[in-house]
Order: structure tokens, then C-alpha cells, then sequence
């Protein structure tokens, strides 16, 4: 079977990439080992957040001319990468989220520790706090659970943010909403995830015809006349953003909701989005199975073999490898060596391995590996021996010369290599359009 | 001898996207989900089976968990291995009767119009709900007066003149109820100048016999289906299947769940759609005429979990003048014999609502999906006809 495109990797790269690909009615298939990142992730987006000195960016934009020269970012050029994510927020809006952004500027999310993050892109019900001054006309925060669910600590969230000297004389009040109050059947709210919350929400409250305006009184009641209340991300799963909007006419109050341990209910909002956006367009989504090798030849990939029909591989003109980094399984390590686990593609890796990460784990000072990953062409398109394979082409987290978490630069990268890709693929398409059928 | 324990499980990281994938946490708060009923219990009911936990009794075995994992836990295996191991099921004669498929067809099938007109009465839908817990809402599966075989056996001679030849693993639902799909695979593969042959004997795959509890029963067959097999094969090309779960556990759960070695013919089992996509890739493809229709595709969990999606969707591109919308892809919630069972019709109904709720606002002509047990919870809940996509196929030969 023959495709126009076969993206590898079902996360945030290769989503925008498959979204691009499908849109431009290439006859694409995209193949996911299991449920992607996107369900640990804030469901926002950075683009670049963080210097090599800890400071703050505010202008991600025009930061990235200051990267070090083989950094993704740089191959693309600023235009380039602001063109992909004005692409994504198109495709978010399309697929019913309206993803929001401060023009050219970052802004602050909270974190579920109370940290400050800077992203370019939130959903609405994240309330996005200026980057210079995220403490800017706050004076009362009310930090608001629902009684037992264990993970979101109100006073560890208002610890955290206390951190901060912007923070420094608003006033912070935590509450607890009891279960008997929005009358809800709790059983043991300790053994309930966000997601399990959400259901119960959505059951015994949500579905009634009062049921938010008992919950907004709730609110109205814990967070007095707080001028933001934060809560954790467990309303909704589905119109999640919707529903904090609502409440917030409802109560009067700005309300933010905040992501919680996975799974990430603003994540996985995304993640859903993403793949329906890319159904409608008429993409084949192949979930649960995994590429095992590639046929190369004439520094081509022709074809792939995957777990679930070996006998059968998949042909395609052009392919994405976007499989994710370690923790996504898309590279792995061992005692002496790296490698793409999918290929066998080169890989950047520098220094000793004793040099590879940094002896204590959390202390803030960056591990090598963190930059590791496939080493790209100026158009991505990786290495296999030294030979560059030019219809495949690498984006997201696989790729290296980046570091997603220190620079807060994950989102960006992974959207901004998956669509210029996709880009890629088209292009070639209309060049040759006279011999493609 | 060691005896290790499989701890596979163990590469959980807890992340949880199989419960967040789960159409049964979904829809019923009692079931924990398949973390929890997987690998979580799984380490302390290995400490100690006193902690197996009831609530495991609600997993339908639909494979969601396994296809979200991205860790590449056996998360549904873990569940079911777990029932079968301390004794989770509870094996009363509703679940031997909705379990031996092909018992209580060939009891059935001789007398097919009695049973269906009977199955249809109220008082007996009624009877069934109270004294077996049969839900009287469901409509019962009917069963044909001519069964396949005897069918198949009538023109087997047309078969034999055929070069290339194929065995075809018919199942339960194909014979005793309704031939239809077997007839049209019959007339697909002869118009791509292929023959098809049937093993000399054949049991129930064990699909219905493992979400039931009757492992025993269930790798007897298994050993008898793979004995046929490897004999079939020494005459044809592949043992195909048209029905998804029959497939997947034919190639997957006959080693994974029922300790049945299947390596010597398990890269020769293929779906009927992969099947017929490559040969269709090879230049193998008949004269097809136009068929002026919309239709919406549902992809059942156990095709999903094959990878058998990317075929179907093949076959079907392939038919000139064919509108396919795919439906999300969720589960219908039927999960054969699960849904017919009276505790489960509510949270049965309630997995199915998107998917019947799609369907009414799409107006398409037809609905299409490969697996017989999505047909009958779809075609019970929307006004529509499910057609299988070798029905297109075959309607779409010129």
C-alpha cells in the first residue's frame, strides 16, 4: 500500500505535521505506539521562554536569532516558526479551541506547584499572567480544591507562588469545596484522578440543571472577593475551556485552571482536538502499533515494517520521524552509545559518557543529554551513516541541538519542525506534480 | 525449575492514558479502570490473591488500554489473565449459553425459523431476562437455515478449479447466523481468481469462551483450530478470517492468553481485508462498476488493536463512486457477549451513545463495519443497515 506521506509518531510534531499533510489532501497515515506526551503536557504552548542564564524571554520571536547556530530554531528562521504556530492556533480553532497569545509576547501560566512558566500559547481557561509582572492587579488569590482530591494541594500551590518576590503582599486564601456541598457521590475522592473526577462531575453535577449554578456558589462562597481563583484542572474533559467560562459569568470572578499529575485534562483536550481535526481532513490515524525497520535504498526511505503487519510493509514518497525523545521511547540509551530507536539515523551526542548527565538530578544546572538527539540537514532531513536520506524528514523531541524543558521550547520546536516537514512534502509534490498521480 | 513470574506489567509507568482511553470507566463509575485492574492490582494480587478485586468483572476486554499504552503493557491480557486465575468469573448457564457459539448454532441452525420467530416473542424475551438475565431489551441474534458449510459444500467443486487456493476460517456468527459475508468473500476472491477451501473441521475461535471464563474449553479449540491449520496450509496459501476478534484471536491471544503456540502458521493468518489489500497492491484487483453511496465507517476495538484499520480502509477506497466518512473512532459498546448481559445494558448503551448519536446527524445510506457484533448493538440503536465492507465489495464486482 502506497502513501503521499507517513508520519511516524502521533504526538504534538507529528499531529501538526499529519493536520498539514491531510490538509493539502496528501494521502496520509499516521502511526502511533500508544498515547503521546500531549496527555502529561499544560495544554499550552511554548515557544521559547528561558535564556541559558535562567533569565525570562519575553519576545520569543526575537530571541531566536541569539540561539546557538544548530539549534532547531535556527534552521527555520523566526518568520518561519511564527508562521507554523499562527498555522496550529488556525487548526486548534478549527477543531473548537481558541488557543490565545499576547501578540508577540509570552506570557505566565501557573504550574500545579505554584511555579511560574512562560508559554506563548494557552487555552482560555488557562489564565495567561503577564511575563513581566505576573502578580500585575492581583491582590487576593483563592486557591480552591474539591475536598479529597489528592492531586492539587491548595497551600502547596500558594507556597510556591509566595516564592515569587512579585507575589509578595497579595493575599492568598485556600479552601476546600466538601463533596455534600455540590452534591456529588465521592465515594473516596483519595482514589480519584483528574480524569475520573472530571466523570463524576460531569455525572452528578454538570448533568443536573443547577448543577453549575451550585457549583458557582461553591466557588462564590470559598473564594470571597479573591480576584483570581485557581483551580485544578477537573471540571470537563470535553469543553473544559467552555465550561470555566461559563463559571466565570456565573461567579464573576476570573477563574484559571491549572493541570494537574496526569493525566493533564487541558493535554489531553489538545490531543484530542489534534486527532480529530486530522479525521476530518480525511487522515488515516493508526494507533497502538509501532514501526519496527525501514527499507532504505539509494538514500531513500522506501518503505516500513511495522509490529502489527510485518508482512505487509507501508510504501510512502515521503516520511516524518517524529517518535518523541527518551521518554517517549522515540531515542534510547545504554552504558556505551545512543541511538534513534526506529532507523538507526546518527545522532548527536557529545562528551564522555560521564559528561552525559549531571550527577544530581533536580538541582536546575542542565544534563548533556537534554541536547541529544537526530542530527539534521538545514531541511531535517537526518544522517544514516554520514548520507543524508532526503525524504525523511525528523521533528519534535527526536531531534537534537535543542533542550525542550530549560529552554521551555517543546511546543514550539515540535510544531514548528512537524508543519515546516509537512512543507517540505508538499512542495516536493507540486514541484514533481506533473508525474504524481 | 524457577517459577518466574511474568512481570511485563511492571514497565508501567502509571501514566494512565489507558484509563483515559477506557469506554467501561467511562461510562461506570464502578470499574476502576485499567490501571488499577492491571498492572497496579497485578502487584499485589501477586503478593497476595486475597487482594484480587471484583470490579475486574467489568472489563470487556475491548483492547483500548493495550492500543493507548505507550509503554507497551499488555494491560487487557494482564486483566484477563488475572479473572482466569483466581476464579473472577462467575460460569452460570447464561454465560455457557452465550459462550458456545457453535454449540448452540448447530442446535439452533436446523431450526432456525422456530428459534427466530420464538427469540422474538415478548413472554420469551421476558422469560430469558428473568430466569437467565438475558436483557429482554436486546434483540437476539438470528440464526440461517442453511448453514455456511452446507452451503459452501454445494459449489466446492466451482472452488477446485482454481489455481491459487485459500483456506477461510468461517467462525460461528458466518455459519450458523447469517452466511452473508462468506458468500460474498467467496464471490470477492473468485473474481481475483482465487479459490477458497475451508478447514475439514473448525471450532469457535474462543473469543466469547475466554470473556466468559471457559479457558479449558476455549485452548481446546485452539489446539484443534491450529491442528486443521497447519494441515489446510500444507494445500493453500493462508488461513483468512473476516471477523476482526475471530483474527486477533486466532494470531494474538491463542499464545498470549490461552498458552497455545501458534508460531509455525501465525504469519499465515491474515484478516480477509489485509489479504485481498495486498493483492489489490500487486495489481490483483478486479473490474469494479461505480457504487453511488455514503457510507460511514465504525473501526471495532478488535480490528484496531490488530492493525487490520488501514485494510478495510484500503477496500473500500478502492470502490469507484464510495463516500467513506470514518466515525470517532470509540467503541460501540457491544463487546459481543458483554452487552447482552442485564447488568451491563446500561453502561453497554451508554459507550455506544456517541457513536449512534454521529451516525443519526451524519444521513448517510449506510453504515460499514467489519465485526458482526458492532453490526447488531448499531443496527439495534439507529435506524440504519450495516453492511460489511466485503458486501460493498462484492455489490461493487462487475
Amino acid at each position: 500500500m502506497k502513501y503521499n506521506s507517513i508520519i511516524i509518531g502521533g504526538g504534538l510534531a507529528g499531529l501538526t505535521s499529519a493536520i498539514r499533510c491531510a490538509e493539502a489532501g496528501l494521502k496520509t497515515a499516521l502511526i502511533s505506539a500508544g498515547d503521546s506526551a500531549l496527555t502529561f503536557a499544560s495544554g499550552s504552548i511554548d515557544v521559547l521562554g528561558i535564556r541559558q542564564n535562567n533569565s525570562l524571554v519575553q519576545y520569543p520571536f526575537e530571541e531566536i536569532s541569539h540561539l546557538p547556530s544548530d539549534h532547531p530554531y535556527r534552521k527555520l528562521g523566526a518568520a518561519q516558526v511564527k508562521q507554523s504556530l499562527h498555522f496550529f492556533t488556525e487548526q486548534m480553532a478549527k477543531a473548537g479551541i481558541q488557543m490565545s497569545s499576547h501578540g508577540q509576547q509570552n506570557h505566565s501560566r501557573l504550574t500545579a506547584l505554584g511555579a511560574i512558566r512562560p508559554a506563548w500559547l494557552s487555552q482560555p481557561g488557562t489564565k495567561a499572567l503577564s511575563i513581566a509582572a505576573p502578580a500585575a492587579g492581583l491582590r487576593r488569590v483563592a486557591i480552591i480544591n474539591i475536598a479529597g482530591f489528592r492531586d492539587f494541594q491548595p497551600a502547596l500551590v500558594a507556597a510556591g507562588m509566595k516564592k515569587h518576590p512579585e507575589f509578595t503582599g497579595v493575599e492568598f486564601t485556600v479552601a476546600d469545596i466538601s463533596a455534600e456541598t455540590i452534591k456529588i457521590d465521592a465515594r473516596n475522592a483519595y482514589e480519584l484522578r483528574s480524569l475520573e473526577m472530571a466523570r463524576l462531575l460531569k455525572r452528578d453535577l454538570f448533568s443536573q440543571p443547577k448543577g453549575l449554578t451550585i457549583f458557582a456558589s461553591a466557588i462564590q462562597k470559598a473564594a470571597g472577593n479573591a480576584d483570581l481563583v485557581v483551580l485544578p484542572s477537573v471540571l470537563a474533559v470535553e469543553n473544559g475551556n467552555e465550561l470555566i467560562s461559563q463559571l466565570e459569568a456565573h461567579t464573576g470572578l476570573p477563574v484559571c485552571e491549572l493541570a494537574t499529575l496526569p493525566p493533564s485534562l487541558p493535554g489531553m483536550r489538545m490531543a484530542s482536538a489534534l486527532r480529530q481535526r486530522y479525521r476530518e481532513l480525511g487522515g488515516l490515524l493508526l494507533e497502538g502499533d509501532e514501526v519496527l525497520s525501514g527499507y532504505f535504498d539509494n538514500n531513500q526511505l522506501r518503505s516500513i515494517k511495522t509490529r502489527l503487519n510485518p508482512s505487509m510493509p507501508l510504501e510512502a514518497d515521503h516520511f516524518v520521524l517524529a517518535t518523541g525523545s527518551f521518554f517517549s521511547r522515540g531515542l534510547d540509551s545504554n552504558p556505551s552509545s545512543l541511538t534513534d530507536k526506529t532507523f538507526n539515523l546518527d545522532v548527536v551526542e557529545t562528551g564522555q559518557r560521564e559528561q552525559w548527565s549531571n550527577e544530581r538530578f533536580l538541582n536546575g544546572s542542565q544534563h548533556g543529554f537534554s541536547y541529544f538527539g537526530i542530527e539534521t540537514s538545514e531541511r531535517f532531513n537526518p544522517y544514516q551513516n554520514g548520507n543524508a536520506i532526503t525524504n525523511l524528514y525528523c521533528a519534535g523531541g527526536v531531534l537534537g541541538g535543542f533542550n525542550p524543558v530549560a529552554e521551555a521550547s517543546a511546543g514550539g520546536v515540535a510544531i514548528s519542525t512537524g508543519w515546516f516537514a509537512a512543507n517540505q512534502i508538499i512542495a516536493h509534490r507540486s514541484d514533481s506534480s506533473g508525474t504524481a498521480k | 525449575m524457577l517459577n518466574l513470574i511474568n512481570t511485563s506489567f511492571d514497565n508501567c509507568i502509571k501514566c494512565t492514558a489507558c484509563t483515559t482511553r477506557c469506554p467501561v470507566a467511562e461510562a461506570n463509575p464502578d470499574y476502576p479502570g485499567p490501571k488499577q485492574a492491571g498492572p497496579d492490582g497485578e502487584r499485589l494480587r501477586i503478593k497476595n490473591p486475597e487482594l484480587y478485586d471484583e470490579a475486574l468483572k467489568h472489563c470487556t476486554n475491548c483492547k483500548r488500554c493495550e492500543v493507548a499504552c505507550p509503554s507497551g503493557v499488555h494491560v487487557g491480557t494482564v486483566i484477563q489473565l488475572a479473572k482466569a486465575k483466581h476464579g473472577g468469573f462467575k460460569k452460570g448457564p447464561r454465560e455457557f449459553m452465550l459462550s458456545h457459539t457453535d454449540l448452540m448454532g448447530s442446535l439452533s441452525s436446523p431450526a432456525a425459523p422456530i428459534v427466530n420467530t420464538v427469540t422474538k416473542l415478548k413472554p420469551v424475551k421476558k422469560l430469558l431476562d428473568k430466569t437467565l438475565g438475558i436483557d429482554e431489551r436486546r434483540t437476539l441474534p438470528k440464526y440461517t437455515g442453511q448453514t455456511f458449510r452446507s452451503w459452501f459444500n454445494k459449489q466446492s467443486g466451482t472452488q477446485e478449479q482454481f489455481k491459487r487456493k485459500i483456506s477461510f476460517f468461517h467462525g460461528c456468527f458466518t455459519n450458523y447466523n447469517d452466511p452473508t459475508v462468506g458468500k460474498h468473500l467467496v464471490s470477492v476472491l473468485n473474481a481475483m481468481n482465487i479459490g477458497v477451501s475451508l478447514m475439514k473441521k473448525e471450532k469457535c475461535c474462543g473469543v466469547p469462551l475466554i470473556a466468559n471464563g471457559f479457558f479449558d474449553k476455549a485452548r481446546k479449540n485452539a489446539e484443534l483450530n491450529m491442528n486443521q491449520f497447519a494441515r489446510s496450509l500444507t494445500e493453500t496459501e493462508c488461513v483468512i478470517a473476516t471477523e476482526p476478534s475471530c483474527t486477533m484471536t486466532l494470531r494474538d491471544e491463542y499464545p498470549e492468553v490461552l498458552d497455545v503456540d501458534n508460531s509455525d502458521v501465525k504469519d499465515r493468518i491474515f484478516f480477509a481485508a489485509a489479504f485481498i489489500a495486498r493483492e489489490f497492491a500487486r495489481g490483483n484487483q478486479p473490474d469494479m462498476k461505480p457504487l453511488k453511496l455514503r457510507v460511514a465507517y465504525h473501526s471495532p476495538c478488535h480490528l484496531i488493536k490488530a492493525g487490520g484499520v488501514i485494510h478495510t480502509m484500503e477496500l473500500l477506497s478502492s470502490i469507484p463512486g464510495l463516500e467513506v466518512i470514518m466515525l470517532d473512532q470509540k467503541c460501540c459498546g457491544m463487546s459481543g457477549t458483554y452487552g447482552f448481559k442485564k447488568e451491563n445494558y446500561n453502561t453497554s448503551q451508554s459507550i455506544g451513545q456517541g457513536i449512534f448519536d454521529q451516525i443519526e446527524a451524519l444521513g448517510v445510506d449506510y453504515v460499514v463495519t467489519d465485526c458482526e457484533s458492532c453490526k447488531m448493538q448499531v443496527e439495534m440503536n439507529t435506524g440504519h443497515t450495516v453492511l460489511h465492507p466485503l458486501t460493498l465489495l462484492a455489490q461493487s464486482l462487475t
